[in-house]
């Protein structure tokens, strides 16, 4: 059976400029390239998240300014609240731009709680560091959260996984204290990368104490060693919360080609994680998920990981070679050689010597993560 | 960051009249391991929980006293105290040095507040800032006047805020500056800076990247 995709061409309007890594292109190439493949999808088109929405997780006094900066207006208490800056540039419609992704992402859960469907494919979103009343990291509104709370307000015990190389704060903080929200997010530790947080020690507060968990792994992780503590800790975290549903990011930054980060996955990797989650979601969340795009900024490697996301989640055979077409069109606009392959080329890059040490500390990590939330798991 | 910045108010104290055992349970209750002592009102010691243990113990030099002991016969004194308008890092020096886990903060004979190791920990980890989301820049500068300040210039001619800086001597020439800059793109920033002659340390340089 196909798993749905919801999209609409209204994603491409969350554009904050050409020299942006938040970039439209991702979306452009990837449905091109799906189309060249002889596999479009057929997606569902969502309606724009309404203001209430927005409102069941930000708080007014942001929408506010989110609204105004949209409608062109300008003030200085816009920096306040992430608004105009490096990260998040104002755009004129900017609002509607973000409600549209939010609405995707609630559309998404809305056929899930509903039963028309136990999979959907998100074909954007995925702003997890936004928060209550602040946009942070290109996050002006939450998708994810808002999607979370729809589902929580349905009776639905969610698990977010989150794959981004980066911390998924915004959703972390949103639903610190929930009992009924276990986040999980895997990211290059903050000692290092934005935004800083996701310790282990942060493992909620009040009735969400021991449901938030963080995986914070060292700079020049590899496939084997993520693979090793992404089922280390994961597994046990779903095999005892038992989630309704699960609200996955896959963020495909943490791939070695990406500008942003130090994690060096391969898409072989990213291959290997995208089963890991489905049978996890077969397993432990009675098979239902929504799976959400997110962060991504080598347009050559995230293009590639996503096909390999909807090929996958669709059953369609994988590709060894990607359409001349494709790649000789994006490669001129580009102005550089693409990978021609769906899968990385073998050993893409030199070897790293402290491999050894990396993979104990991570191994450490996770150990020191679950002795951290255990306790709570009753 | 002053000392009224991180220290805690309003403060328990306790009589010196009062025994061992009613300090004791104050601090259970409160999770607290050190309460000044007053009598009529001024301050006139400190009570720890370890002084009370001590004290009580059938190990310590005197013999184990009961935990009726008023607690003016067991306290430390005299107090050593600071002021709320003085420097954090000067509290922090005077606890190091004095080897004491609390320091009573006075103004005037009034206590307006009470400063613990904890609270030196969070002033750290305000003072190295990531209560923000932020990436980390780490730049090695010559030790010379306005070094720093061409940093923090490129950093506004970004747009870029800063949320915390933290800076220390490296060796004779040079020193070492940590900052959490209010960006996710810390790799393009690092490779512009080194385009323009700064020792970026953090994030590295890392080929094969981009696109
Ligand atoms: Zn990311």
């Amino acid at each position: 059976m196909s798993v749905p995709v919801v999209y609409t061409p209204h994603y491409l309007d969350y554009n904050f400029g050409p020299q942006h890594p938040f970039s439209p292109l991702r979306l452009v190439m990837l449905l091109e390239l799906l189309e060249h493949l002889g596999h479009p999808p057929r997606p569902t088109e969502p309606s724009p998240a309404t203001r209430e929405e927005v409102r069941t997780v930000h708080l007014e006094s942001f929408v506010r300014r989110v609204e105004a900066a949209s409608r062109g207006e300008v003030s200085p208490g816009f920096e306040h609240y992430g608004l105009g800056t490096a990260d998040t540039p104002i755009f004129p419609g900017m609002d509607e731009a973000a409600r549209w992704l939010v609405g995707g992402t609630l559309s998404a859960a809305r056929m899930v709680a509903q039963g028309q469907a136990r999979e959907v494919l998100q074909l954007g979103g995925g702003l997890h560091h936004a928060q209550r009343d602040l946009a942070a990291g290109f996050c002006v509104y939450n998708d994810l959260s808002v999607a979370i709370r729809y589902l929580t307000h349905q009776g639905l015990r969610v698990a977010y996984v989150d794959i981004d190389v980066h911390h998924g704060d915004g959703v972390q903080w949103i639903h610190y204290d929930e009992a009924e929200v276990l986040t999980f997010s895997i990211h290059e530790s903050g000692r290092y990368l934005y935004p800083g947080t996701g310790h282990i020690h942060e493992i909620g507060k009040a009735q969400g104490t021991g449901r938030k968990l963080n995986l914070p792994l060292e700079p020049f992780t590899e496939d084997g060693s993520y693979l090793e503590v992404l089922q280390m800790s994961l597994e046990p975290a779903l095999r005892w919360f038992r989630p309704d549903v699960m609200v996955i990011q896959c963020g495909a930054d943490a791939h070695y080609q990406d500008p942003l980060a130090e994690i060096l996955l391969s898409t072989r990797a990213y291959a290997k994680i995208f089963h890991l989650l489905r049978q996890y979601v077969a397993e432990f969340a009675q098979g239902r998920a929504i799976y959400t795009l997110g962060g991504g900024y080598s347009l050559d490697a995230t293009t590639r990981v996503w096909a390999l996301l909807y090929l996958l989640l669709q059953g369609l055979p994988l590709p060894e070679r990607l359409p001349e077409t494709w790649l000789r069109r994006w490669g001129l606009q580009l102005g550089r050689e693409l990978t021609p392959t769906l899968h990385d080329p073998p050993s893409p890059y030199p070897e790293i010597p402290r491999r050894a040490e990396i993979e104990q500390r991570n191994r450490q990590v996770a150990e020191r993560l679950l002795e951290a939330v255990r306790p709570y798991w009753k | 960051m002053l000392v009224k910045d991180v220290m805690n108010s309003p403060v328990l104290t306790v009589e010196a009249g009062a025994s061992l055992e009613e300090a004791y349970r104050i601090m259970l209750e409160h999770n607290i391991r050190h309460i000044p002592v007053t009598a009529e009102g001024r301050l006139v010691g400190m009570i720890t929980d370890r002084d009370i243990r001590l004290a009580t113990s059938p190990l310590s030099a005197k013999g184990a006293r009961s935990t009726q002991t008023p607690v003016g016969e067991a306290m430390s004194q005299p107090v050593i105290t600071g002021h709320p308008l003085d420097p954090v890092e000067e509290a922090a020096r005077t606890m190091r040095e004095r080897k004491i886990g609390a320091l009573p903060i006075l103004e005037g004979e009034r206590i307006v507040g009470i400063v613990t190791g904890i609270d030196l920990l969070d002033a750290l980890l305000r003072l190295t800032g990531v209560s923000k989301p932020s990436g980390r820049l780490e730049v090695t500068l010559p030790d010379k006047p306005g070094e720093l300040a061409q940093l923090c210039a490129e950093l506004a001619r970004r747009n870029i805020n800063i949320h915390s800086l933290l800076s220390y001597p490296l060796d004779a020439t040079q020193v070492n500056s940590v900052v959490r800059v209010s960006t996710l793109e810390v790799r393009k920033l690092a490779q512009e800076l080194r385009h323009q002659g700064f020792s970026v340390r953090w994030p590295p340089e890392m080929p094969g990247k981009g696109l």
